[in-house]
């Protein structure tokens, strides 16, 4: 598995909100950030599209933002996740899953 | 509330904080690559590297943004947006196009909203009474036949069907003769004249009027004997007693005797705008059974239908509940039928007319737009193509042009509802136009809804065809290169436009013959003999009140009245023709034939001597009442018409007639002393019936009286004039309601007057617009054509064959849409028929007319142009663009 994945629409919520739950209040960069970093080198992850997706999840109220000074002490936007947003994730993981296994069952019947 | 309903209500919002958004994002993005160069520095990349790296795992700013605006927002509906901002700028440019476009759109709009308005609160809407769909109209003759003694019943009639109906559970009454008897108001203020409309207790309550103040009637109002009380209604309340809610259980002077007024109407008074338009009602008073019984036919029903009950059972069981009174009375019947068609069935075809005409007008708009548009839209081709060239799809470029057109149309249709709402003003205000419920016109909801439908039907029939044509990005072939290199226009531009003009030039033609024949009605009935001279006649009503002799008091009045100066004759009379309508029978006296054999129904006047001279009504043979005719030896006046009727090819004068109306079961014989020409009773559209006059001094029952004068004095000259004179015979006559005959004979034309003024203003503008269009399309085709005729002028054609070719081509695309508009006038001539008086809807003569004016008038159209042709400069033309 050379090639980098792009990531299947849709997805990106999904890591947004799972970043703000596991790790607190984030800005933007940071949340670009961190899924690069677990995603590793095997995600292509444009990095301004991360401010769609947040733009999405903060007009359905699953986050909130406020502005403020981060480490370097600049004015940084910050995400938080609310307590829909925790019951969106706890949904949308479900619902991931579910398709991954009926995904990857069928795959494996197949072979 | 769900995520989704807060995401629509975010993107909403987004739209209008779009510059906060923008804001905020920008401010993120360049903490983001600030953030990121500083950690790609810390891992060990030079500046330039780090910031360039960190731009490229951003991504594109541009990108990020649109992204952004596309998520948060509503894509489409902010591009419309922008889309008429576009539009708004192109208008604001172009002043002379836009001003032109927004006019005659006002026009249009505005025209259709006051028609639909007109239909809807005359026609489609329920009569404003309650449960108005279940209201049946009861009348004794056929519905059609239209004497008001005829139609109406008696007493005896209303009681059994109350009794016997099996369909109907509820009856209610009005006495429609009583809307010609007036009172005299004394006490505050100046005597007054007042007009007053008996109605049964019961009838305001079935329809479901509630009174202002106190009550309306009670079933102890109505018996015998019961004192006079009487509702106010709210203009005289207001005019006479100052909207003073303390008038009611006190009493006002009506003819001298103390009346107590138990209630005041409601402003809106439903009943009278339906059943009296044009009258102005001054108070009502309650029916009394035993009174009105000996009058035989007196009196309206309305009936109120059972659950369940059809106008089938209705009409079947009518008749059947009055079986008793049918058996001695074979000519009594009971008819049933809507009162919606019953009061407004006439009414349907004028008006379904008038919309019809209206949305010609309209459709007219909509081609005229349409085809500035498409010439506008040439100039505009390299912009298309620029921007298809850059990548735009046809959709894209059509919704564009179509927004723009909408974003006209929508401001032309906000401009033509203010024209709607002062056209709606001014017809509401016409008290004097008899056309039911036109005091309930108003700008409402359902004409503004309609409003926005047509704005939408119209920037669709205007903007379709431009948005079609110009969004094709192919079919202009190369716009580009052409319009640089300045060629004459495409073919089927001016084709499309062309269509656009015929249809315009055939509605047109249609509207105009429509109007003409209209037109011509009018004046023939303008024209029609009434058998009375209406002009120069004024009518005073005149009230003796308790006066012992009315005949002695009404001859001393004429004796003053006579010798005023500018009067030149005068006589009295208690039914007006026209105004009043009353009708009796009466036999042939023939020795030795049984009466009832040659009966006629004829209208009945009684009148004093003089009276028929001075309606200018001929006497064709015998003589006119004379102050000697006393009671002991009975005279009658008949009209031709009767005379023709019971003594056909003999002489009438000195026959005898019996009245059963008078003189109880054996009736009374009168002796015919003279013969006079017919009289129009009903109006110059009714042709005359029987007629016959009795004499005041044998008969004076009447209540009122109208004192006609003939004069060339004024209505308010003459009226002070008898002020003077009468002051002493009678010092309280209020000799306030004058009028001059003309005008009630007026107020009979007053819906057709009306409809033709609308309908010669529809056609007025379609002409105009059409010849607008006409000019228009061969104007543009000149000057996109201006090399060409430079050319053909440099090889040697003479102007004047240029000229002639220009019109030529006019005359061509006038003529297909003038036969196209014969065409669909012919077939569609139905509508028009039974509007007409005296022509007819295929009149050669109108076809001929109309067909020449418009033609003469689109040479003129054509001609204008074609002299610019003429006189273009072949060497400068070539050298043009």
């Amino acid at each position: 598995m050379k090639e980098k994945l792009d990531l299947l629409p849709g997805s990106l919520d999904l890591l947004v909100l799972h970043t703000l739950s596991s790790m607190g209040p984030m800005h933007g960069y940071g949340i670009a950030r961190r899924i690069e970093q677990v995603g590793g080198d095997r995600l292509i992850l444009n990095q301004g599209t991360i401010y769609a997706a947040l733009v999405r999840l903060l007009q359905s109220k699953w986050i909130e933002a406020e502005w403020g000074t981060s480490e370097n002490n600049r004015k940084a936007r910050y995400y938080s996740i609310t307590a829909s947003g925790r019951r969106q994730l706890a949904d949308e993981t479900e619902s991931w899953q579910r398709m991954a296994d009926v995904v990857q069952r069928v795959l494996k019947a197949a072979e | 509330m769900g995520s989704n309903l807060y995401r629509l209500f975010g993107r909403i919002r987004a739209i209008f904080a779009g510059r906060q958004f923008d804001a905020d994002l920008e401010e993120e993005m360049g903490h983001h690559l600030q953030e990121l160069a500083e950690d790609n520095i810390k891992s060990g990349m030079a500046p330039d590297e780090a910031w360039t790296r960190a731009r490229v795992s951003l991504g594109n700013a541009a990108q990020i943004k649109e992204l952004h605006r596309e998520v948060r927002g509503i894509p489409w509906f902010e591009q419309w947006i922008s889309d008429l901002r576009y539009a708004f700028r192109l208008f604001r440019k172009d002043r002379a196009f836009t001003t032109v476009a927004l006019v005659i759109l006002a026009v249009g709009v505005g025209l259709n909203t006051t028609v639909f308005s007109l239909v809807n609160t005359v026609l489609l809407r329920p009569l404003p009474f309650a449960q108005a769909d279940r209201l049946v109209w009861i009348t004794n003759g056929q519905p059609t036949d239209n004497t008001l003694s005829g139609i109406t019943s008696q007493v005896d009639t209303w009681e059994r069907l109350q009794k016997e109906s099996r369909t109907l559970d509820r009856i209610e009454a009005y006495n429609p003769f009583s809307v010609l008897q007036t009172f005299r108001l004394t006490g505050t203020g100046d005597p007054q004249t007042i007009l007053a409309i008996g109605v049964s207790h019961g009838l305001f309550g079935l329809l479901g009027m509630k009174p202002k103040y106190g009550r309306f009637f009670l079933p102890e109002d109505a018996l015998k004997n019961a004192p006079l009380r009487v509702v106010l209604s709210h203009p005289l309340w207001v005019r006479r007693f100052g909207a003073d809610p303390g008038i009611v259980g006190r009493t006002v002077q009506i003819n001298g005797a103390a009346t107590e007024v138990v209630g005041v109407m409601p402003p809106a008074d439903a009943f009278s705008s339906v059943f009296f338009p044009a009258v102005e009602v001054d108070l009502y008073t309650a029916v009394q059974n035993d009174i009105i019984r000996p009058e035989g036919n007196a009196l309206y029903l309305i009936g109120h239908m059972k659950p369940g009950a059809t106008q089938k059972q209705i009409e079947a069981d009518l008749p059947l509940a009055i079986d008793e009174i049918r058996k001695t009375q074979p000519w009594i019947n009971a008819y049933g039928q809507p009162l919606h068609n019953w009061v407004l069935g006439s009414l349907k075809k004028p008006l379904l007319f008038l919309w019809t005409s209206a949305a010609f007008v309209l459709a007219i708009v909509g081609f005229n737009l349409g085809g500035l548009l498409l010439a506008r839209g040439r100039t505009r081709r390299r912009e298309m193509a620029l921007r298809v060239a850059l990548g735009a799809s046809r959709a894209r470029i059509m919704s564009q042009l179509l927004t723009e057109c909408l974003g006209l149309v929508m401001a032309g249709s906000m401009l033509g509802s203010f024209v709607a709402w002062g056209f709606i003003h001014y017809l509401s205000v016409r008290t004097a136009v008899q056309i039911p419920l036109l005091q309930y016109l108003k700008l409402d909801s359902a004409a503004l809804g309609y409003t926005v439908i047509l704005c939408l039907i119209t920037a669709v029939v205007c903007g379709a065809a431009p948005a079609w044509r110009f969004s094709g990005g192919r079919q202009m072939g190369n716009p580009l290169s052409e319009v640089a290199r300045g060629a004459s226009s495409g073919p089927s531009l001016s084709r499309s436009r062309s269509v656009l003009v015929i249809l315009e030039v055939a509605l047109a033609f249609s509207l105009a013959v429509s109007a003409t024949l209209m037109v011509m009605s009018l004046q023939n009935l303008l024209k029609v003999d009434l058998g009375f001279q209406p002009s120069n006649l004024i009518a005073v009503r005149v009230d003796p009140g308790d006066q012992d002799s009315q005949s002695n008091y009404l001859e001393a009045m004429l004796d003053r009245v006579r010798a005023l100066p500018g009067v030149e004759r005068a006589g009295v009379t208690d039914c007006i023709p026209v105004e009043r309508d009353r009708g009796w029978y009466l036999f042939p006296v023939i020795p030795g034939k049984p009466d009832g054999e040659r009966g006629q129904g004829a209208h009945v006047r009684i009148v004093s001597s003089g009276l028929i001279g001075a309606m200018g009504t001929p006497i064709l043979a015998g003589r006119d009442f004379t102050r000697g005719d006393e009671k002991a030896s009975p005279k009658v006046v008949i009209n031709q018409s009767l005379a023709r009727k019971m003594w056909p090819d003999e002489d009438a004068i000195g026959r005898q007639v019996n009245i059963p109306e008078i003189g109880g079961e054996k009736g009374t014989v009168f002796t015919v002393i003279g013969v006079v020409g017919n009289v129009r009773s009903s109006g110059p559209e009714m042709p005359a019936g029987n007629e016959f006059y009795l004499t005041m001094n044998q008969y004076p029952w009447a209540v009122s009286w109208d004192l006609m004068v003939r004069t060339k004095l004024p209505v308010a000259a003459l009226t002070a004039g008898l002020r003077q004179t009468l002051a002493p015979l009678d010092p309280t006559l209020p000799l306030t309601k004058a009028r001059s005959m003309q005008t009630i004979v007026d107020r009979t034309l007053s819906s057709r007057r009306l409809l033709v003024f609308l309908v010669g203003g529809f056609a007025a503008i379609a002409i105009t617009l059409a010849l607008i269009g006409l000019y228009g399309v061969i104007s543009y085709s000149v000057s996109q054509q201006t090399r060409e005729i430079g050319i053909r002028m440099a090889l040697g054609a003479s102007s004047g064959i240029v000229q002639r070719q220009i019109v030529y081509r006019t005359v061509v695309l006038a003529l297909i849409g003038l036969v196209l508009g014969l065409t669909g006038t012919l077939l569609g001539g139905q509508l028009l028929r039974s509007m007409l008086y005296g022509v007819s809807s295929n009149d050669a003569a109108v076809y001929v007319e109309a067909t020449l004016t418009l033609f003469v008038c689109s040479i003129g159209a054509g001609y204008l142009p074609a002299r610019r042709a003429s006189r273009i400069d072949p060497a400068m033309a070539l050298r043009a663009e």
